[in-house]
């Protein structure tokens, strides 16, 4: 207990006198950190918007009116035993229905004037190897015609629909725009590494007279160095705080003001913001270890 | 209690501070270590401390080779064992008298009911029961050299060095240093101490070990200073 008191005193005494400094590496690493959750949070929405678009499925076969069961179940068998297909689902009329009006929740009218009816049942794939599509409009008997429009001769099936390419752009864009936050975060992580780790070294300048005094009397390295470290773990936590309470800000005032205006978008939720938090309190924890051991080293010797 | 042998030290910079001096010093002995700037005085008390290592022969401290003794615990628990007393106090200007002598006992993780018994029983020894809550900023210098005196005492050291302690003190207030000192050797401390002070040498009639140029030159119990 007295040894844990005695840690925190020190650490709360070199933060008040190097609060310039410690002020620095805070905001640094709020930054970094709120650019890290940003980027895992793009991600998360752009990953929620395909779902939505495409329900993660890669090809639609829809069927023709009405579905005979026995054709169905062949079908599905035979497309199932393609090598390049993953998974295969029913989706019959009314559950077709119930996604597009869902999809279209904020047009009431597309809802109104367009009957149940005209949604097909469909059978939904998910590719194992997305450039074996062509086994499965072989495997149907299909044409292409001039129009782009994939026909069938195969009873029962409409028409083959690729979703590959809406799919690719969309994660396309995803990796982008991830991977460019994502970069800058990483730069903005390592900036407050090196702030941090600066702080340190400067609060053992600062206190060089007491490290002397420490030495002398026969403190143990560790004893003289954990309020440092300490101190680099609270100023990274601090920040990884300040982090996440923005997000959380930014979500509840710009995302939830969008819901009310775009239905048509899947926005992220509470829940969302809540599963980054821990990444981003460990992402401060990693950069609190690096910035700890790079800062305290020179102070390694007895 | 302390023991070198054949103690070469050749610093990185190619300068010979110690050269095969070998010298023994028993429990509660009071020594003085003379000589002129660069005879290798402070290397000597460096190389106790553990602050340097010999280049060559071995530097034995209460029964253990410093030497040998591991960075993680051996040489904390080496100087736990060593009061160290300097001529520029080393006390810090931000903590009262109380809190300079019991931050010796706090980094080395002492309970607060030992620290709150023998620190203000250490200030009463050097003298300065009064001043407990006084800044180092207001009180003189032999009083300053008194608190470091309690620093150095406080965890009760089997051996004290101290390395030119009257440097800074006039005549009279070096001479009531050097009494507090040997007060500190009659309770069993060994004392070793560095000095240039001819006076308080001559005056005290105690061993002098004489170095020059990192030689050993004279080892003489009841010596003066030349």
């Amino acid at each position: 207990m007295r040894r844990i008191e005695f840690y925190f005193r020190e650490t709360a005494a070199g933060i008040r006198r190097n609060g310039i400094m410690a002020f620095a590496a805070i905001s640094t690493a709020f930054i970094a950190l709120f650019l890290f959750g940003l980027a895992l949070l793009i991600a998360r929405e752009i990953s929620l918007v395909i779902e939505q678009v495409t329900g993660n499925v890669e090809v639609a076969v829809y069927l023709s009116d009405p579905v005979k069961p026995e054709i169905l179940g062949q079908l599905q068998q035979r497309l199932q035993e393609l090598p390049a297909v993953d998974s295969v689902t029913y989706e019959d009329k009314a559950a077709a229905c119930q996604r597009a009006r869902e999809l279209f929740k904020s047009n009431p009218a597309i809802i109104e004037n367009v009957s149940c009816d005209v949604y097909p049942a469909s059978l939904r794939i998910t590719l194992k190897d997305t450039s074996q599509y062509e086994q499965i409009p072989a495997a149907l008997s299909c044409t292409t015609g001039a129009d782009g429009k994939v026909s069938c001769q195969e009873p029962g099936v409409l028409e083959v629909r690729d979703y590959r390419d809406i799919l690719d752009r969309l994660s396309a864009i995803t990796r982008v725009l991830r991977n460019g936050v994502l970069a800058v975060a990483l730069i903005m992580l390592g900036s407050a590494t090196v702030l941090i780790a600066n702080t340190l070294r400067m609060g053992m300048f600062a206190r060089r007279k007491e490290i002397g005094i420490m030495r002398l009397v026969g403190a143990t390295n560790w004893r003289i160095r954990v309020p440092f470290l300490i101190e680099g773990l609270v100023e990274a936590l601090v920040g990884a705080g300040l982090a996440i309470v923005t997000l959380f800000l930014g979500k509840v005032f710009l995302v939830d003001q969008l819901r009310t205006q775009v239905l048509w978008i899947p926005l992220i939720r509470n829940s969302d913001v809540l599963a980054i938090a821990p990444l981003i309190l460990v992402a401060a924890g990693g950069v609190a270890i690096v910035a700890g051991t790079i800062g305290i080293r020179r102070f390694l010797d007895v | 209690m302390i023991s070198l042998q054949n103690v070469t030290k050749v610093y990185r910079n190619g300068v010979t501070a110690l050269e095969d001096v070998s010298i023994e010093i028993e429990k509660g002995e009071f020594v003085f270590v003379v000589g002129p700037s660069g005879s290798g005085k402070s290397t000597t008390l460096r190389l106790l401390l553990r602050e340097e290592e010999p280049t060559s022969g071995q530097v034995y401290v209460a029964g253990k080779n410093v030497v040998r003794l591991s960075t993680l615990g051996g040489i904390p628990k080496l100087r736990r064992n060593i009061g160290c007393v300097f001529q520029d106090f080393k006390l810090l200007q931000d903590k009262t008298v109380f809190e300079n002598v019991s931050f010796a006992l706090e980094v080395i993780g002492k309970p607060k009911h030992v620290i709150d018994g023998r620190v203000p029983e250490i200030l009463d020894y050097v003298g300065l029961g009064e001043k407990l809550n006084n800044y180092p900023d207001e009180l003189s210098g032999g009083e300053q050299q008194r608190v470091s005196i309690a620093r150095a005492c406080v965890n009760r050291p089997l051996v004290l060095l101290a390395d030119e302690p009257t440097g800074n003190l006039d005549p009279n207030t070096s001479v009531d240093i050097m009494r507090l000192l040997d007060k500190v050797n009659k309770i069993g401390t060994t004392v070793v101490m560095a000095t240039h002070d001819q006076a308080i040498v001559d005056a005290m009639r105690k061993r002098v070990i004489e170095l020059d140029r990192g030689k050993l030159i004279r080892d003489q119990s009841r010596g003066v200073y030349s």
